[in-house]
């Protein structure tokens, strides 16, 4: 057996607090509430069946998950103590911590990862379906071992256990009823740092304090209210004057952002989104002429400018790429940047030479050809991602027309209907290339009706068969190799132009410490959080 | 003896000013080719330059000219109010004239279908007809067209039906003429004041609606507009005003001038009000 031991786990848990504590050591108080700001107000609390972003931010507090992560995205134990894979990767075995009980003061056990597990996460999770598609049983011999049986080795899955990807439910709770419209969605009962107290609609949710919760001494805070604040600018000034103390995830704009940063009472803090990893994404669709042309796809990569894009249009919170896998993963070795480079200084020039080999010669008014481009229908920086992607276009000769539509139109348009030519969109990596980056381009994905999956319709019999085989690697080593391959095979094949990450910024107040402490960021427990 | 029509109407300073500022506008919106030659969305330089610092008014976050803009917003602007408001007044007044000349069951049925157009909100009404179109040139004008056309529809209708019992009226009824060469040879020409005054107000209102809807993001995506530089440049008010400031005393000072000329014209065409 091939032991993932909870030693070296916590050594590695012990240098990241060492490093933390590289500032001058303070101790943490206890006490103080902590304001979050959610935008928008999440439509439920159940993140077991809903993955919507506000949803998370809220339930992480109460809800914990088998493991948390490092910012090397490496497991650390969290419910689970220890944990052990078998060498054929098919059998996963957790060694529970004793003595954890819900917030209604009942005692979590193996049966309550087994329901939760099998019965909910496995069924009615939008990413759980796909995460636990190969474990075919939890076993649980005594109630603090639970062991995971699997079809083929899920890699993947050890990435997926955090209590905002898998929250933990209570058995003798969710375990009556319907889960998909259950009673206690909206007042959680977990195992997580903070109880749920109460859900002002429009206003806040409170969650208060778990006395009893498991790690000792923590939380430190006695309280996050999470409020619900709808017009920007008031955002903005409840954070500038302390009244609200966190935000992230563009609750507040870029430019606005920059402007707070100058303030002495706050700090921006763009860590915290590793395991999100957002990476923006023009569109082609590859089974439409011209677009079914490499040569096409690939000028178009070339001929956008990233640094200008995230200066001007992200305000600088952002990373130029080339591939679909997020430099946050360089630290476990997925990513690649041996890549072919579009983010070129001759990039027009290189472009232009592209479309003329394709035989897409400009005409005499100095247009090669026409398209229309959907725009994302985001908000403000997706729009003028829109309008500067037409400029460039112009500038390789061609003419970009620009289609604005709603939300429900724009993605039947490009997920069911595939009536477009070129669009733009960013979609989260998430915890592992098989949960976040597949979708993209793995033909499995090409699904008519199923939205952010592969809708330019690419489909390649290699770069499927790589997928296949990283999917199930359960050696990191041979698995960064696969997706090295894939990276390469990829990009130079621009069935989309990845053009950049997005960095998330999130609005701190400097009173609290603390506070982001994980690739998770607002999505975490808030349990080490403090205030001075 | 009164004064000449013409006279009387520039004679009047208001409108004297607010026909030279709309002058402006059509000759920047007719000229904007040659005075504006970049396209209007073209990257044209650094962003946020500020006014006059080589660029006239400015440049916006992706480095457009607001110069440019305005020109071309004007273009744009100018001429979805001008088509919009004549297709209002075309429906409208077709729809009024047959409901005043004919009155009874048709007037009926014409005015209650009027009255539905009238009791929903019209700029909510003109967001979801473009939502539904989806956002171009076309269902902008068709929007606009569509929540304006019921006032002209009922002053066209007062106007007919106050006509139609006039002597010169009846006398070409009992000349034995047809119904539409009455209502269009002698009726709808009497009835001409009130339409154009009411007419020339509503391409403000046009102006309006279409600004607040491009400021929505729910303009003509291709087209340069006031209401789209406003949209686009409101995050920054803090930090450059000038991408807000500029297109919006361009729209207060041309639907102001609108207004300044329909009084103007109101005051020049109605008889009870001239001066002996």
């Amino acid at each position: 057996m091939r032991l993932v031991r909870c030693l070296a786990l916590a050594a590695g848990l012990g240098s990241a607090v060492a490093g933390l504590a590289a500032a001058p050591a303070v101790a943490q108080k206890r006490g103080g509430t902590l304001v979050q700001i959610t935008q928008p107000e999440p439509p439920t609390l159940g993140s077991y069946i809903s993955t919507a972003n506000p949803v998370g931010q809220v339930a992480s507090k109460i809800y914990d998950g088998l493991l948390e992560y490092d910012f090397d995205l490496k497991p650390l134990p969290s419910l689970a103590e220890a944990w052990t894979i078998s060498d054929d990767g098919k059998t996963v075995t957790f060694r529970l911590r004793p003595g954890v009980k819900f917030h209604d003061g009942k005692p979590f056990s193996s049966a309550d990862v087994q329901f939760t597990v099998m019965e909910v996460l496995k069924k009615v999770h939008p990413r759980g379906i796909n995460t636990f598609s190969e474990v075919t049983a939890v076993e649980t011999p005594d109630p603090q071992t639970a062991v995971f049986r699997l079809n083929r080795p899920a890699p993947y899955m050890m990435a997926a256990l955090s209590g905002y990807e898998s929250p933990m439910l209570p058995k003798h709770v969710f375990g009556q009823g319907d889960i998909r419209s259950h009673q206690n969605a909206n007042t959680p009962v977990g195992t997580g740092p903070f109880k749920f107290t109460e859900w002002r609609r429009g206003e806040f949710v409170r969650l208060d304090r778990n006395a009893d919760y498991w790690k000792p001494g923590r939380p430190y805070l006695d309280r996050v209210v999470v409020r619900f604040i709808g017009d920007t600018g008031t955002r903005a000034a409840a954070l500038e004057k302390g009244e609200a103390h966190i935000a992230g995830f563009g609750a507040v704009p870029y430019n606005d952002v920059k402007k707070l940063e100058k303030l002495p009472n706050i700090q921006i803090e763009t860590k915290g989104y590793e395991m999100l990893s957002p990476v923006v994404e023009l569109m082609f669709n590859t089974r439409k002429a011209p677009f079914d042309n490499v040569k096409v796809r690939q000028a178009i990569s070339y001929a956008i400018d990233r640094k200008f894009v995230i200066d001007n249009i992200w305000f600088g919170f952002g990373k130029p790429t080339n591939g679909p896998i997020s430099s946050n993963f360089a630290p476990t070795g997925l990513y690649s940047a041996d890549v072919t480079n579009y983010n070129v200084a001759d990039g027009i020039d290189r472009a232009n030479r592209l479309l003329d080999e394709a035989g897409l010669p400009r005409k005499a008014d100095g247009v090669r050809f026409e398209i229309t481009h959907d725009i994302t229908p985001y908000g403000e920086e997706w729009r003028r991602f829109g309008e500067y992607t037409q400029q460039a276009l112009a500038k390789i000769g061609i003419k970009a027309n620009l289609r604005y539509e709603d939300v429900a139109t724009w993605l039947k348009r490009i997920y069911t209907d595939y009536d477009y030519e070129v669009s733009s969109n960013h979609l989260f990596n998430l915890a592992d290339p098989v949960l976040g980056v597949h979708r993209a381009f793995h033909s499995r994905f090409i699904r008519p009706g199923t939205v952010f999956v592969n809708g330019v319709r690419w489909s390649d019999p290699r770069a499927d068969d790589l997928m296949d085989r990283a999917t199930i690697e359960p050696d990191p080593k041979k698995r960064a190799e696969l997706y090295a391959e894939v990276q390469k095979i990829v990009v130079a094949a621009a069935p989309l132009a990845w053009t950049h990450e997005i960095s998330f910024a999130t609005v701190l107040d400097k009173r609290y410490r603390d506070v982001i402490v994980s690739p998770l960021g607002l999505f975490s427990s808030f349990d080490r959080a403090w205030r001075e | 003896m009164t004064k000449p029509f013409w006279i009387r109407f520039v004679g009047n300073a208001r409108v004297l000013i607010g026909l030279i500022w709309l002058a402006l506008v059509i000759v920047g919106a007719l000229a904007a080719p040659w005075i504006a030659p970049l396209d209007p969305f073209a990257i044209s330089g650094q962003p946020f330059v500020r006014p006059l610092d080589g660029f006239a008014f400015g440049t916006d976050s992706l480095g457009r000219s607001v110069w440019s803009g305005l020109v071309h917003g004007a273009r744009t602007t100018l001429l979805i109010a001008v088509i919009a408001t004549l297709g209002a007044v075309a429906f409208g007044g077709l729809v009024g004239a047959v409901s005043g000349f004919y009155g009874g069951r048709t007037d009926n049925v014409l005015m209650r279908v009027t009255e539905f157009f009238q009791t929903i909100p019209s700029f909510i009404f003109a967001i979801l007809l473009v939502a539904v179109l989806s956002p171009s040139a076309t269902s902008v004008v068709i929007a606009i067209a569509t929540v304006s056309w019921p006032p002209i529809a009922r002053i066209v209708r007062g106007e007919v039906m106050s006509l139609r019992s006039r002597e010169f009226v009846q006398a070409a009824v009992t000349l034995g003429e047809e119904d539409f060469v009455i209502l269009f040879r002698q009726i709808l020409p009497n009835a001409l004041s009130p339409l154009i005054v009411t007419g020339s107000l509503l391409v403000a209102t046009a102006i309006l609606t279409e600004s607040a809807l491009s400021f929505l993001g729910l303009g003509a995506p291709n087209f340069m507009s006031w209401g789209f530089m406003i949209g686009a440049g409101r995050s920054f008010l803090r930090d450059a005003w000038w991408l807000v400031a500029t297109p919006g005393i361009a729209i207060l000072l041309t639907v102001l001038s609108i207004n300044l000329v329909g009084e103007g014209l109101n005051d020049a065409l109605n008889p009870r009000l001239r001066t002996p």
